[in-house]
């Protein structure tokens, strides 16, 4: 599936310091068409800070360079909305949807054609058939949602902006057990029709049932890097998948 | 190193030198009247830099206390015909209440809202002050002796000078005690990480209320003097110019500098009394000031300087002084 | 003065109130945003009113959308100069800054129209309608009709609009609204000149019933805030109803108490609000 074609997003010498203190340093990563990338490193492993870093964005205020190419174009002057209209898609770890409107206004915002440019936005239909359960509850208030139910409102609010890529910042952080399989599922579904993902992950042993590469991060660094068969074998995935910590 | 063992003759050698500034720049009438004021309304703007750099607040009702200072001494002096001391004493007291009503009132309040309910204290007291007639209403108080305590009889400029700059004095010093003051250092506390504060047992509540409580007589005494240099007061010392001054001079030069207000206020006064374009355009500038100080330099004049002076030697690539937060 | 005529003053008035406030609403309640200069902007607009008829001879019709204009440049000129402090949502500092700019804009007034008081008369104002002892202008009634349209219209476009629900969603979260590819800049710079070309519109409609003076903003702004924390923040229709209110409020104590302490008593309305629910206005800001 990766093949010879060129990727779809690649990094390059892609760094972000917090005050001074570097907490990336990514010299080289790429994700290829329809393809599901999973990242997978402790907490505080700079895993957040990547997917930010992709699109000039955080919550803290961290000075990131490198450069960002989409489908051959260099995004790297660009600010964070003209990425995301480029189709770099971010669902952020934590407040991920707008709690004080309903799920049907959360779902309103959507991609013009122009900013689309030919990229699919997902209808409104598309959306209730892929997450039944947003349909049930579309006059409810975005706060009123349980966790799943924001991580498929937060899927579907991206989805309505017309991804290229598609950056999920662990997903399945705090939900049950059989939500977990549920969400890595969808997710698995949208690669499967034709998006391009990257999935921050912590459970390493659901991720790495649904991804086609895997990559571990530690300190802001790619440790490993691979076929998600291959990963599962490595014996430093078996440490971060443990929760030890490698020193 | 040597810098530190310097430290403590810093302020006396400052305090000698201002004294003798005037007649160092020539000894001119308009030169003292212009000293003075700068004294005058650096004592104004200390009361809200405590407030400002140190609380973390901006109040606005601070031209209150100014104004209260002035009105109290203008009233009792010459209405009641109490000396010096006995009206600055009352200054205190009267300006001491009113700043318990407002810090009561506005205890629970924070950032804009504190500030917003601070100006509408400001529009008040002016409604009030051009109205009521015990404050001599729209025609003011008029009528102030000249200042005269224990044989020491001061009427014009040149003879105030020695008095503001010795309340100058005093204010500089307690404003540097306050930074060292455990209560100083609970209010930074409380300005920084108010979290941290209530752990260690510091309620921000009292703590500003105290800082308030230090903070208006030191504005208040300005308008104390004000009254006697100016010898009338209406309810124009309540009009936005002293509040948009004293904020300048806050901002202008740099937060937490001791000096720092006293600079501020030297470059606006000497500005409007020596290069003056006069009234409304000197007001534009005034305003510009202050809102290109704080959209564009967060750390002030001094920070400019200081990153302008590092700029010019980077021969060693040394790290920036960070003495002050941004 | 008989109670029915208080009653029509206060109608009027309090929808003179409200339409003042309307940009601070938007301001505060949808934004997250402050300004200081509010009361210099309603200043300016009804001189450039009162100069575009008097001196240029413009209809009253031409003046307003002039003075509209005006606010628009004057209120994009301030966000676009304190944009960082907006961005970094460091409210003390752009509540500052707008004080500023309330200052040099009072200055560049008086500098222009000079600082003696003028009166601003449009053609409606010089109207007069008597029924029976009751008299009010066609002005007045120009007033509530504006006032209640520019309600109806925000309101719908703020909950119904994409633009409002953009606006809407930097100012519950505009680091996630960044992320649904929303330029809060421009929904910054664009919430700061609706706000002045309403706070003109409001001038060039209230300014007729008093005379004008370049120093009248310092003390209009309160009017502003009372209303804004009387609606709770915000809310579009709760300004409206606070506006109405405090317009009874005012003509009823200007009537029967003091007409110079007017703005004293809203200030105690304003202090008795705040008192009595301290959380009041910080909770209902935002969303988190
Ligand atoms: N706002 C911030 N300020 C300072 N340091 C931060 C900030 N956010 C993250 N960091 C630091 O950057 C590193 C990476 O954090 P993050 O990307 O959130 O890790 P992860 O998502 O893998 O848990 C950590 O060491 C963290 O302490
Ligand atoms: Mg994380």
């Amino acid at each position: 599936m990766t093949g010879a074609q060129s990727p779809v997003l690649e990094v390059r010498n892609l760094t972000a310091d917090y005050n001074g203190n570097r907490a990336l340093t990514i010299d080289h990563l790429a994700l290829h068409e329809q393809e599901l990338l999973g990242v997978v490193g402790a907490n505080g492993a700079g895993k957040s800070t990547l997917v930010g870093a992709i699109l000039n964005w955080s919550r803290g205020a961290p000075r990131v360079s490198g450069e960002v190419i989409l489908d051959g174009e260099d995004l790297s002057r660009m600010d964070t909305p003209s990425r995301v209209k480029k189709g770099l898609l971010l669902i952020p770890e934590s407040q991920l949807i707008f709690h004080s409107m309903s799920v049907a206004e959360n779902l309103a915002h959507h991609a013009s054609a122009a900013d689309a440019a030919g990229r699919h936005v997902y209808s409104l239909d598309d959306i209730y058939d892929l997450f039944p359960n947003l349909a049930n509850r579309r006059g409810h208030l975005g706060g009123q949602l349980s966790g799943g139910e924001r991580q498929m409102l937060g899927i579907a609010r991206a989805l309505r902006l017309a991804p290229r890529v598609l950056l999920l910042d662990e997903p399945s952080i705090g939900l049950a057990p059989k939500l977990v399989l549920t969400v890595l599922r969808t997710i698995r579904q949208l690669a499967d029709n034709g998006l391009t993902v990257l999935l921050i992950e912590q459970n390493v042993k659901a991720a790495v049932e649904v991804v086609d590469r895997m990559a571990l991060l530690e300190r802001g660094r790619v440790l490993a890097e691979g076929a998600a068969a291959e990963m599962r074998d490595d014996p430093r995935i078996a440490e971060a998948y443990l929760g030890g910590h490698a020193t | 190193m040597t810098a530190s063992r310097l430290r403590p003759f810093v302020l006396p050698v400052t305090a000698i030198a201002l004294l003798a500034l005037p007649w160092l720049l020539g000894g001119a009438n308009v030169v003292f009247s212009a000293c003075v004021i700068i004294a005058i309304f650096a004592v104004m703007s200390y009361g809200l830099d405590v407030i400002v750099s140190d609380l973390g607040e901006v109040s606005l009702a601070h031209p209150v206390f100014f104004a209260s200072g002035a009105y109290t001494t203008s009233i009792a002096s010459s209405r009641y015909g109490l000396d010096p001391a006995s009206t600055l004493v009352l200054t205190v007291v009267v300006v001491l209440a009113l700043a318990a009503a407002i810090a009561f009132v506005t205890l629970k309040l924070r950032e804009f809202v504190f500030s917003l309910v601070t100006y509408a204290v400001s529009v008040v007291a002016m409604t009030v002050a051009a109205n009521w007639a015990f404050l001599g209403g729209s025609d003011g108080v008029t009528g102030i002796p000249a200042f005269e305590f224990a044989g020491f009889r001061a009427l014009t400029d040149r003879q105030l000078w020695p008095l503001a700059w010795g309340l100058l004095v005093v204010v500089l010093y307690l404003v540097s005690a306050f930074r060292k003051s455990r209560l100083g250092h609970a209010a930074m506390t409380v300005h920084l990480n108010p979290a941290l504060a209530r752990m260690s047992g510091i309620s921000p509540e009292i703590v500003r209320m105290k800082v308030f409580l230090v903070s208006a007589p030191i504005t208040a005494s300005a308008g104390w003097l004000y009254a006697y240099q100016r010898a009338y007061i209406s309810a124009d010392v309540l009009t936005p110019y002293f509040l948009i001054l004293m904020l300048t001079a806050v901002v202008l030069v740099g937060r937490r500098i001791l000096l720092a207000p006293l600079i501020g206020v030297a470059i606006v006064v000497t500005q409007e009394r020596f290069l003056s374009y006069g009234a409304y355009v000197d007001r534009i500038i005034l305003g510009t000031l202050l809102i290109l100080a704080l959209s564009f330099l967060p750390r002030g004049l001094y920070g400019l300087v200081v990153d302008a002076l590092s700029m010019l030697r980077r021969k060693k690539s040394r790290p920036l002084d960070e003495r002050q937060e941004v | 003065m008989n109670l029915a005529q208080q009653i029509i003053n206060g109608i009027v008035l309090g929808h003179a109130f409200a339409l003042i406030a309307i940009g601070w609403t938007v301001l505060l309640g949808v934004a997250r945003l402050v300004n200081f200069g509010h009361g210099q902007m309603y200043m300016l607009g009804a001189f450039i009113t009162w100069f575009a008829m008097s001196a240029w001879g413009l209809p009253y019709l031409v003046a307003i959308p002039l003075a509209m204009s005006v606010g628009v440049g004057v209120g994009y000129l301030m966000q676009r100069t304190m944009l960082n402090l907006t961005i970094r949502q460091d409210l003390v500092s752009v509540m500052i800054v707008t004080l500023g700019f309330g200052y040099v804009i009072e200055g560049a007034a008086a500098l222009t129209f000079g600082s003696t008081g003028q009166i601003l008369d449009t053609p409606l104002s010089l109207m007069d309608i008597y029924i029976g002892d009751i008299w009010f202008t066609w002005q007045d009634i120009a007033i509530v009709v504006v006032t209640i349209l520019v309600f109806i219209a925000l309101k719908y476009v703020i909950e119904n609009s994409p633009v409002g629900r953009r606006v809407r969603m930097v100012a519950e979260d505009p680091k996630l609204a960044q992320l649904a590819g929303i330029n809060i800049k421009r929904v910054y710079l664009g919430v700061f000149a609706f706000e002045g070309a309403t706070v003109a519109l409001a001038a060039a409609m209230v300014a007729p019933r008093t005379p004008i003076l370049t120093s009248m903003g310092f003390e209009e702004v309160i009017i502003t805030f009372v209303v804004v924390v009387l609606g709770g923040i915000g809310s579009v229709t709760g300004s409206y109803l606070a506006g109405l209110g405090l317009g009874l409020f005012t003509a009823f104590f200007g009537a029967y108490v003091s007409s110079a302490y007017a703005t004293a008593a809203m200030f105690v309305v304003l202090i008795a609000v705040l008192v009595l629910r301290p959380g009041g206005m910080t909770q209902k800001m935002g969303g988190h």
